[in-house]
């Protein structure tokens, strides 16, 4: 564990910006506090954000950047869309795109 | 009609109350318990049988026993992430008919827990990732017909789980990024047609199988940044809805002849840090959704690619080549075109830029042309930028710069110029002439308004730009007339940086003559 100043899962922190870097395998992710970033560390990203692994350990939240979206797997693929919303191949609509309908009650368009 | 609504009693909380919760826990209304990051070493007790969302992250809980979770059957999502979990009984996840998604990434697995999965007919979402996986059975996930979105990043694999995900039709998306997979054989993803996001990167893939990503009819995203990969993927012929591909910071040497003829879709291509020396003219032709595209070094090139239908291109940076014609159609093809990068090739002649209105910035910096035309840059309104540096040109049309009441920088360093136009380039603020030794005349300072830098051959020619009279007085002098507004007029502009500036030993006048 870092100091215990540190929050939890944190393994280097500023009283300023909160986590500076996180334990292993855990996940940055810079929360607005007024004009301030304050660095938490997560197991899983929040809503509208997915995890970033890289080999050096410096994991961080990154935005999703798929409209109506509110978790995703990449970029610009999408996990779970908005409530009411339908999705395909990684992408929420309102309606189905054309040629495709959804399948057995769930809001997938196949 | 939405069956399960009838089933999981709606937030009004009908029959028992949602708001039953465990003293470790803090639960909402709406059936979600969070008691993450509490120090539990077991699951807790006293939560509502109607709880949908149990967040277990960042405890300590090790072991999952048997039907730990029995008494949840409306739990749509588990979070058990963060646990140091070792072992998952096989009956640990008993009875959670209608879950949804499962993370238990950041944990201590050894190897897929197959037996316990079996029976997640609904899950759609299964985070393994960080975690300590070397096997992945033959049949983990063989009971998951709904699984969409797999992670197993982060892990120790050392090969592509192909019998595992044989049955995968359903999957869309899957990441094998970071473990040690050296090799990827044919047919590793035959069934996964719904595959719209791979991937692969940060492993050490040296070879793949030419029929490798066979069957991938959807795939859109495929990552193979960070590998050993020495042969160009020719695998990915087999991918025609393809839009953006990453082999960027491999061992490639070489790009073929219609490398991406069968990927008409691709809108993007990181290819980076590769050693490349070869790359095929007709590489990157039919690219019609392609919006950038970025070659560096690649030695051994020495045709200008064939980009006939690559007609959406806003960035092209190509240097460090052996290329020395450009296309006189270039322009034909790449209305759109923002930026071009030419710099560090062997051009010895530049076509009209005519047709690219859009053009933005413009470098051939370091080539080998001798002069510049007057249609080269005729109608590029839009020109901010124009770096002719580190080139031989002797010879500047006139009119040349005419059109270009947009341009702000134009470097012409290291030329062979004796004299440049100035018609044209009112909006100028920055201008470099350093390295021309035969350019000795005054240039004409009243046709750059809007200068405030500029580097030029001799040091007595900075003084049409900042004056005789001003470089020999103490700069207060300067600032008590720059105060009073006096002889404004006469000066270009006082706020003017010009190099070499004109000192002590560098007089303004011309050491061969008095030019005053």
């Amino acid at each position: 564990e870092g100091p215990p100043s540190c929050p939890k899962g944190c393994d280097k922190c500023s009283e300023y910006n909160g986590c500076i870097k996180c334990n292993p395998k855990l996940f940055i992710f810079l929360e607005r506090n007024d004009i301030r970033q304050i660095g938490v560390c997560l197991p899983s990203c929040p809503v509208g954000y997915f995890g970033m692994r890289n080999p050096e350990g410096h994991n961080r939240c990154t935005q999703c950047k798929i409209e109506n979206c509110e978790a995703c797997f990449s970029r610009n693929f999408c996990t779970k869309c908005k409530e009411g919303l339908y999705s395909h191949s990684g992408r929420c609509y309102v309606r189905c795109p054309p040629g495709k309908h959804t399948a057995n009650n769930t809001m997938d368009c196949e | 009609i939405c069956l399960w609504c009838f089933v999981r009693p709606s937030a009004s909380g009908q029959g028992q109350s949602t708001a039953v919760c465990s003293p470790s826990c803090s639960c909402d209304e709406d059936g979600g318990a969070d008691c993450s990051g509490r120090g539990l070493t077991s699951v807790p007790t006293g939560l509502s049988t109607f709880t949908y969302y149990l967040d277990l992250s960042m405890n300590n809980i090790t072991e999952l026993p048997a039907y730990v979770f029995k008494n949840f059957p409306y739990l749509e999502e588990l979070r058990l992430a963060g646990n140091d979990l070792t072992f998952i009984h096989p009956d640990a996840l008993s009875g959670l008919h209608q879950l949804k998604v499962l993370m238990l990434q950041n944990n201590q697995l050894k190897s897929v827990p197959s037996t316990a999965l079996k029976n997640l007919h609904s899950l759609q979402s299964l985070r393994l990732d960080a975690n300590h996986i070397t096997t992945v059975p033959d049949e983990s996930f063989e009971g998951l017909q709904q699984l969409r979105h797999l992670w197993l990043d982060d892990n120790h694999l050392t090969e592509v789980p192909v019998t595992s995900l044989r049955h995968q039709s359903n999957l869309q998306a899957l990441t094998l990024a970071l473990n040690r997979i050296l090799y990827i054989p044919d047919n590793a993803f035959r069934n996964l047609t719904s595959l719209v996001v791979l991937h692969l990167h940060n492993n050490q893939i040296k070879e793949i199988g030419a029929n490798c990503f066979a069957g991938l009819v959807n795939l859109e995203t495929l990552d193979l940044n960070f590998n050993n990969l020495k042969e160009f993927p020719k695998a990915i012929q087999a991918l025609p809805k393809l839009k953006e591909l990453g082999f960027h910071s491999n061992d490639i040497a070489a790009i073929p002849e219609g490398a991406f003829h069968n990927n008409p879709m691709l809108r993007t291509i990181h290819l980076y840090d590769n050693p490349l020396s070869f790359v095929g003219a007709s590489a990157f032709q039919n690219l019609s959704d392609l919006h950038s595209l970025m070659l560096r070094g690649a030695s051994l090139m020495k045709d200008f690619p064939i980009l006939t239908l690559t007609n959406n291109l806003e960035s092209l940076t190509l240097s460090g080549t052996k290329i020395s014609s450009i296309p006189t159609n270039l322009c034909e093809d790449l209305r759109l075109l923002q930026t071009l990068d030419l710099s560090y090739n062997e051009v010895t002649e530049l076509p009209s830029f005519q047709g690219c209105g859009r053009l933005q910035e413009i470098s051939f910096q370091h080539n080998h042309i001798q002069e510049v035309d007057r249609d080269t840059f005729q109608g590029l309104s839009v020109l901010r930028l124009l770096d002719l540096s580190r080139n031989k040109i002797r010879v500047i049309h006139k009119d040349a710069f005419l059109t270009l009441t947009g341009l702000t920088n134009l470097d012409l360093s290291m030329n062979a110029l004796s004299m440049i136009p100035t018609t044209g380039l009112s909006s100028l603020s920055q201008l470099k002439l350093s390295g021309n030794p035969q350019m000795k005349n005054v240039l004409p300072a009243k046709n750059l308004p809007k200068l405030r830098s500029i580097s030029v051959p001799y040091a007595y020619q900075c003084c049409a730009f900042i004056g005789c009279e001003s470089a020999m007085r103490s700069s207060e002098e300067t600032d008590r007339k720059k105060s009073t507004g006096a002889e404004a007029g006469e000066q270009v502009s006082m706020i003017m940086h010009c190099s070499p500036s004109p000192g002590a030993f560098k007089p303004c006048e011309h050491l061969l003559g008095n030019w005053m």
